[in-house]
C-alpha cells in the first residue's frame, strides 16, 4: 500500500469528522449557521476541483467559474419551471419569448436536470480541452484561452436575456424535490446533502491523484515533454482531468443555486473566477483537500472579519493574497508539511530525501 | 511503512481540519429570539460600500444612515433607540443573498433597508418573503413585481414617463433613440415607453443595450448621427450613462436640437459627468436636489454638514432618506411590545408624510405616490425644474400590461 | 458608406486607447513573461494622478501627462522591488500575485480618497470636430490617435536606439549570458516595469475625459489589453500595434454589423481561435530565452 495514501485517508477521515459532526455540533444544529457553511462547503468543491486539474496537473484554468455557473443554471431552469407550474417563467414574458425554448423543455425532468448539471460542464470543459490541448498549448496560454471563454461565456448569458434571464439571473426558484424528499435549505439534512457531496467528490479526487493516473498527471506537470517521450498521450490525459475539474465545479453550482436560492451571472464573472483561484492557492493547491480547506477557511475569514473592518476586509484580502504568493506558494499545506519535516529532522534522522518541492516553475519554458 | 513521516502528514492535514472547525468559536455570535426584544430596535443597512455600485449606494448608506442619527437624537422610538446593523455586500449579488439572510435571520432585524441593483433585490427578495420579513427598497425600478416584502420608494415607469414622453414629443418630436444598458429595466422601460409612443403616433428609430459597464460609445453616437432622431432616451446606468455623456459632449451634439433624456441621470452621474457636459439634457425624477421645499432645505443642509460640502442628494439618497422616516413613523403606531415586520408593514400603507419632494402616500400596493418632475441640467450641476406634475401621481407596477393590477392582496389578473 | 467610414474611425480611437494600454503590458509580458494583472490599476492610478493634479494644482490633461507618468512609474518601479522581483521564476503565479495588488491598490484608492466617480476636465483647445463631409472626427480622439503613434515610436526608439534598449533586449535574449557581460539584469527589469507602468498612467489620463473615473474602471481594460499582446505576439512592438488595430477595427465593424455585445463576444471567439492556431501571435519576435 502507498504510504502517502494513508496520510491522506487519516486528513479526510480528520476533516470528514469536523465537517459532518464537529461543525452541526458546535453550530447546535442552527438553520442559519449551518445554511452559511454549506455555501462555504460547496465553494469548497469548486477550490477541489480547480486544485486537480492546478495542482496535479499544472494546468491554470481561470475559467472555472464559467462550469460552475452552467451547473448553477442547470439547477436553476428545473427549479424555475417548477416555481412556475404549467405557465412561461415570468422573465421570458418580460423579454417577449412566446414558447418554451427547446433548451429549457428537457429541464422539466429531475434526472436530466441531475446528469445534465455533470455532463454538460464536463462536455464543455473537454471540448475546450481537446481544442487546447491538441495543439499543445500550454502555461500562460492555457490561462488566457479559458480567460476569453469565461469572458465571452459571460456576456452571451447575459445578452441572451430571454433564456437566461439576462444580468439578474434566474431568481424566485422553488424546492428541489429529491425523490420525494423536499430540500430546506435551512434543515440540518440539506447540510448533510452538500457536506455528503463534498466528502464524495474529496474522495473521488484522492483516489484520483493516487492513482497511477494522478502519477501521469504529475509526470505532465512536471515535464510535459517528456512524459510525451514515454509514450503517454498527453493531450488525453490533460482533456480527461479537465473534463473531471468541469463536472465536479458543475456539481458544485448546482448545490450553490440551492443554497442561495438563485442563479446569477455574477457565478460567471473573472473577479468569481480568480477568487476561486485565490481559495485554492491559499489552501494548498497540491492536495485536493487542503484546497477544500482554503475555500472554506477564506470564505469564513471573509464572512466574519467583513463584518468587522468593512472597508478594510478587501485590502486585507489583497495583502493576504500576495502574501501567500510570495511566501507560501504551497499554501498553507505546504507549510505544514514543511514544519512537520522540520520538526523531524530535529528529531534526528531525516529518513528519505526532499520531495520534489512544488515551487519549480510550472512552466517556465514558453513556446519557443 | 514509516511510521514518522504517516504521524506527521496525518498531523498537517489534521491540524488543518481543526484549524477550520476550531477558528469558528471565537467567531460565533449570539442568535436572537423575538424581534426588537432588546433595549433597542436592530435595522438592517444593506447598501455595498465597495465594488461597482458603491459609487451610487454609498450615497444611499449615507442618507438613511444619517436619518437613523437624527431619529435617535430626537429620543428613538417608544423610547429605543434604532440599532443600525451594517453589512458590506460588495456589489455582488451571491453576498446580497447571504448578508440578507444574516440580517434577517441571525440579527433579527425588523426591517431591512437596502441595494440599488434590480439583480441585488431579486437576490434579496426570496429570504424577505420566505422570513416574512420587510426589504425597503429606495431605487426607481422597472415594476412588474408585487411582492408583500418590499416597500417601494423609488419611481415606476408610469410616474417617470406619463408626464415625460408627451412632453418630449411635443417640444423636440416623436422619433426615439432608444439605448440603455443590457438588462431588464432599460427593457421594461422602454417597452412602456412604446406604448406611450404608440398613442403620440411616434417612432423609435433605433432600440440598443450595450453591456453593463461600457465605456466606448463612439459606435453609439455614430450611429446616432446617422439616424438623425429627435431624442435620445437614455436608461443607460453608472459609469455607462457618465462615459456616454460626456462622450456625447466631445462629440458636439447640441442638447438644444437632440437633448438626451435619461430616467436614470441624477446628481451623482451629473457630478462625474461635469456640469458643462450635461447642461441642456434633461432628466425625469420625482426629486431635484434643486427643488423648492422646507423640507427639501432641511435635508440638504443636514446631508451636506454631514457628509462634506461638495456631497449632492438625488432621488434615490431622498427616498433611501424618507424611507426610514416612514419605517419609524409606522413603528410608532404600534405597540412597543410586539413589533413584527409585517405589523410595520401594515401600519405603513395608507400613511402619509411630507418628504423633501413633497406628501408622499404609500400604496396599498406598497409602492409609493410619488410627484413626478422633469429637470433640465445646468452647467452647475444641478438640474433646473422646468415642469412638475400637478398632482401627486399613483404607482402602476403593471402599467404597461393591461389587464393585470398591483394591489393590497397581491396581484390581480382580470 | 458614411457609417462606415466613421465606424472605422471609431475602431481607431478604440485602438489607439488600447494600444497605450497593452503596450506598457506588451513590454513588461514581452521582457520578463510577467502577466500583469494590475496593469488595469494602473491604468487607474494614471486617471487619479490626473485628477489630483487637475484639482490641486491646476494642470490640465495634456500638461499634466509628464507628471502622472513619473508618478505612476514610481509606484510600479516600488510594486516591482517589493513584489513582482522575487516571482521571476513562476510566471503562473504573478498571475495571481498581481491581482492581489490591484485589489490592494483598487481599495487603498477607495478608502484614500472616495468611492464616487470624480470629474476630470477635457483639454479646452480640444474640443471640437473636424468634418470631412460625412465624416465627423472629435478633435481630442485624433489627438489620442497621434499621441498614441508617437509613444509607440517613442518606445521603438528606446528599444533599439539606447544603450538601455540593447541591454533590455540582451536581457530578452539571454539574461544568463548579459548579466555575464555586465548587465545588470534586475534594474534593467526594475526599469522596464517602471515604464510599462507609465505607460499605463498616461493611457489612465488619456481615458479621464471620455470615460468615468472610479477605483474599479482598470479592471474591465485589463483582459481586453491583455489579449491585444497575447494576439500580438511576444515581445513585438509591432504586433502590439497591429493586433490593437485589428481587434478595435473588429470590434467596431462588428458592432454596426450586428450589436456591440455580441460583436465582442465574436471578437473574443476570434482571438481563442488565434491563440489556438498561432499561440505566438501575429507577430512573433524571433527569440526568447
Amino acid at each position: 500500500m502507498n504510504s502517502k495514501l494513508s496520510y491522506d485517508i487519516i486528513g479526510l477521515g480528520l476533516f470528514g469528522a469536523v465537517i459532518l459532526f464537529g461543525v452541526p455540533a458546535f453550530f447546535s444544529y442552527d438553520g442559519f449557521e449551518l445554511n452559511t457553511f454549506a455555501r462555504y462547503l460547496s465553494l469548497a468543491i469548486v477550490s477541489m476541483a480547480l486544485a486537480l486539474s492546478w495542482g496535479t496537473a499544472g494546468l491554470l484554468n481561470l475559467g472555472q467559474a464559467a462550469t460552475f455557473g452552467m451547473g448553477s443554471y442547470a439547477m436553476a431552469m428545473h427549479l424555475k419551471l417548477k416555481a412556475s407550474g404549467d405557465n412561461l417563467p415570468d422573465f421570458m414574458g418580460w423579454n417577449n419569448v412566446e414558447a418554451l425554448p427547446a433548451l429549457w423543455v428537457p429541464f422539466n425532468s429531475l434526472t436530466f436536470t441531475l446528469l445534465a448539471g455533470l455532463l454538460i460542464p464536463a462536455a464543455v470543459g473537454g471540448l475546450i480541452a481537446t481544442f487546447m490541448f491538441r495543439a499543445r498549448i500550454a502555461g500562460v496560454f492555457v490561462a488566457v484561452i479559458t480567460l476569453a471563454f469565461l469572458v465571452a461565456f459571460q456576456l452571451l448569458v447575459i445578452e441572451q436575456q430571454g433564456f437566461t434571464g439576462g444580468q439578474n439571473g434566474l431568481t424566485g426558484l422553488a424546492q428541489l424535490e429529491l425523490f420525494g424528499w423536499t430540500v430546506d435549505i435551512y434543515a440540518t439534512s440539506f447540510y448533510y446533502l452538500v457536506g455528503g457531496c463534498l466528502m464524495a467528490a474529496l474522495i473521488f479526487g484522492l483516489y484520483l491523484t493516487h492513482s497511477k493516473f494522478g502519477l501521469v498527471l504529475r509526470a505532465i506537470r512536471e515535464d510535459a515533454e517528456r512524459t510525451r517521450y514515454f509514450g503517454y498521450n498527453v493531450a488525453n490525459y490533460q482533456t480527461l482531468i479537465f473534463c473531471i475539474s468541469a463536472g465536479l465545479a458543475g456539481l458544485a453550482g448546482m448545490l450553490y443555486a440551492l443554497v442561495l436560492e438563485f442563479a446569477s451571472p455574477t457565478y460567471m464573472s473573472v473577479s468569481f473566477s480568480l477568487a476561486i483561484v485565490i481559495w485554492c492557492a491559499v489552501g494548498g493547491r497540491e492536495s485536493v483537500l487542503a484546497a477544500a480547506m482554503g475555500a472554506i477557511l477564506v470564505n469564513l475569514a471573509e464572512g466574519r472579519l467583513s463584518d468587522v473592518f468593512v472597508e478594510g476586509w478587501h485590502m486585507m484580502l489583497g495583502v493576504l493574497f500576495v502574501a501567500v504568493v510570495m511566501f507560501m506558494p504551497r499554501g498553507i499545506y505546504g507549510v505544514i508539511v514543511d514544519a512537520g519535516r522540520a520538526l523531524r529532522r530535529r528529531g534526528g534522522s531525516e529518513e528519505f530525501a526532499e520531495t520534489p518541492s512544488f515551487d519549480t516553475p510550472l512552466n517556465t519554458k514558453q513556446e519557443s | 511503512m514509516k511510521r514518522r513521516e504517516f504521524l506527521g502528514r496525518a498531523g498537517a492535514v489534521g491540524t488543518l481540519g481543526m484549524a477550520g472547525g476550531l477558528s469558528a468559536p471565537a467567531l460565533l455570535s449570539s442568535v436572537g429570539r423575538a424581534y426588537a426584544a432588546g433595549d433597542d430596535i436592530p435595522v438592517g443597512l444593506l447598501f455595498s460600500l465597495t465594488g461597482a455600485v458603491a459609487v451610487v449606494e454609498h450615497t444611499l448608506h449615507d442618507a438613511a444612515l444619517m436619518a437613523i442619527e437624527e431619529i435617535n437624537a430626537a429620543g428613538g422610538v417608544h423610547g429605543k433607540q434604532l440599532r443600525p446593523i451594517i453589512e458590506d455586500p460588495a456589489s455582488d449579488p451571491a453576498t446580497y443573498a447571504d448578508r440578507a439572510r444574516r440580517l434577517m435571520i441571525r440579527d433579527k432585524c425588523v426591517s431591512v433597508f437596502g441595494s440599488y441593483t434590480s439583480s441585488s433585490r431579486q437576490a434579496v427578495l426570496p429570504i424577505a418573503e420566505q422570513r416574512n420579513n420587510l426589504y425597503w427598497y429606495p431605487t426607481l425600478y422597472e415594476g412588474r413585481e408585487c411582492s408583500r416584502n418590499i416597500m417601494y420608494g423609488g419611481a415606476l415607469a408610469n410616474q417617470q414617463q406619463d408626464i415625460l414622453i408627451p412632453w418630449l414629443a411635443e417640444n423636440f418630436g416623436s422619433r426615439f433613440y432608444m439605448v440603455g444598458n443590457n438588462y431588464v429595466y432599460p427593457k421594461e422601460e422602454n417597452n412602456y415607453c412604446k406604448t406611450l409612443l404608440k398613442v403620440l403616433d411616434g417612432e423609435v428609430v433605433h432600440e440598443e443595450y450595450v453591456p453593463m459597464g461600457h465605456s466606448d460609445f463612439s459606435s453609439v453616437i455614430n450611429r446616432i448621427r446617422a439616424e438623425e432622431p429627435d431624442v435620445i432616451f437614455s436608461t443607460l446606468v453608472g459609469d455607462s450613462d457618465v462615459a456616454f455623456a460626456r462622450q456625447y459632449h466631445a462629440a458636439e451634439l447640441d442638447p438644444a436640437k437632440l437633448p438626451v433624456c435619461s430616467l436614470t441621470r441624477s446628481e451623482v452621474e451629473v457630478k462625474a459627468i461635469g456640469g458643462e457636459a450635461a447642461a441642456g439634457h434633461f432628466s425625469s425624477a420625482p426629486y431635484f436636489m434643486g427643488h423648492e421645499s422646507a423640507e427639501n432645505e432641511k435635508f440638504v443642509e443636514a446631508y451636506k454638514s454631514r457628509f462634506g460640502a461638495d456631497e449632492v442628494t438625488h432621488f434615490v439618497s431622498e427616498a433611501a432618506y424618507f424611507q426610514v422616516y416612514q419605517f419609524k413613523a409606522a413603528l410608532e403606531k404600534l405597540d412597543p411590545s410586539n413589533i413584527t415586520p409585517t405589523g410595520i408593514r401594515d401600519a405603513a400603507v395608507g400613511m402619509t408624510m411630507t418628504a423633501p419632494q413633497g406628501e408622499i402616500l404609500i400604496d396599498a400596493n406598497l409602492h409609493t405616490h410619488l410627484w413626478p418632475k422633469i429637470g433640465q441640467w445646468q452647467s452647475d450641476g444641478q438640474a433646473k425644474v422646468i415642469v412638475q406634475s400637478e398632482e401627486r401621481v399613483a404607482p402602476k407596477p403593471y402599467a404597461a400590461y393591461p389587464g393585470q393590477e398591483c394591489t393590497g392582496a397581491g396581484l390581480v389578473k382580470s | 458608406m458614411d457609417v462606415v467610414l466613421n465606424q472605422i474611425f471609431a475602431g481607431l480611437s478604440f485602438a489607439s486607447i488600447l494600444l497605450i494600454i497593452a503596450l506598457g503590458l506588451a513590454i513588461i509580458y514581452g521582457t520578463m513573461g510577467v502577466i500583469n494583472l494590475a496593469h488595469g490599476e494602473f491604468v487607474m492610478l494614471g486617471a487619479y494622478a490626473t485628477w489630483a493634479l487637475q484639482t490641486h494644482l491646476g494642470l490640465g490633461v495634456v500638461t499634466a501627462l509628464p507628471l502622472v507618468f513619473l508618478a505612476v512609474a514610481v509606484v510600479g518601479w516600488v510594486i516591482e522591488k517589493v513584489i513582482v522581483q522575487r516571482l521571476y521564476t513562476r510566471p503562473l503565479d504573478t498571475i495571481l500575485a498581481t491581482w492581489g495588488i490591484g485589489i490592494i491598490l483598487q481599495q487603498a484608492v477607495r478608502m484614500g480618497i472616495g468611492a464616487e466617480s470624480k470629474f476630470v476636465k477635457g483639454p479646452e483647445w480640444l474640443s471640437g470636430n473636424i468634418e470631412i463631409g460625412a465624416l465627423v472626427m472629435s478633435n481630442y480622439r485624433i489627438f489620442v490617435i497621434f499621441l498614441s503613434i508617437m509613444i509607440v515610436t517613442g518606445t521603438w526608439l528606446l528599444m533599439t536606439r539606447t544603450e538601455f534598449g540593447m541591454k533590455l533586449r540582451a536581457v530578452i535574449q539571454n539574461r544568463g549570458i548579459s548579466e555575464c557581460y555586465g548587465v545588470e539584469a534586475k534594474k534593467v527589469y526594475s526599469l522596464t516595469f517602471a515604464y510599462g507602468a507609465g505607460l499605463a498612467g498616461i493611457a489612465g489620463a488619456l481615458i479621464t475625459p471620455l470615460f468615468s473615473t472610479i477605483p474599479t474602471m482598470g479592471t474591465g481594460l485589463v483582459v481586453d489589453a491583455f489579449l491585444v499582446v497575447i494576439v500580438g505576439g511576444l515581445g513585438s512592438l509591432v504586433g502590439t500595434a497591429a493586433a490593437a488595430m485589428l481587434i478595435g477595427e473588429v470590434t467596431a465593424l462588428f458592432s454596426i454589423v450586428i450589436n456591440d455585445t455580441l460583436g465582442r463576444i465574436a471578437v473574443l471567439a476570434g482571438i481563442i481561435l488565434l491563440i489556438r492556431f498561432r499561440p505566438r501571435g501575429l507577430f512573433p519576435a524571433d527569440t526568447r530565452r
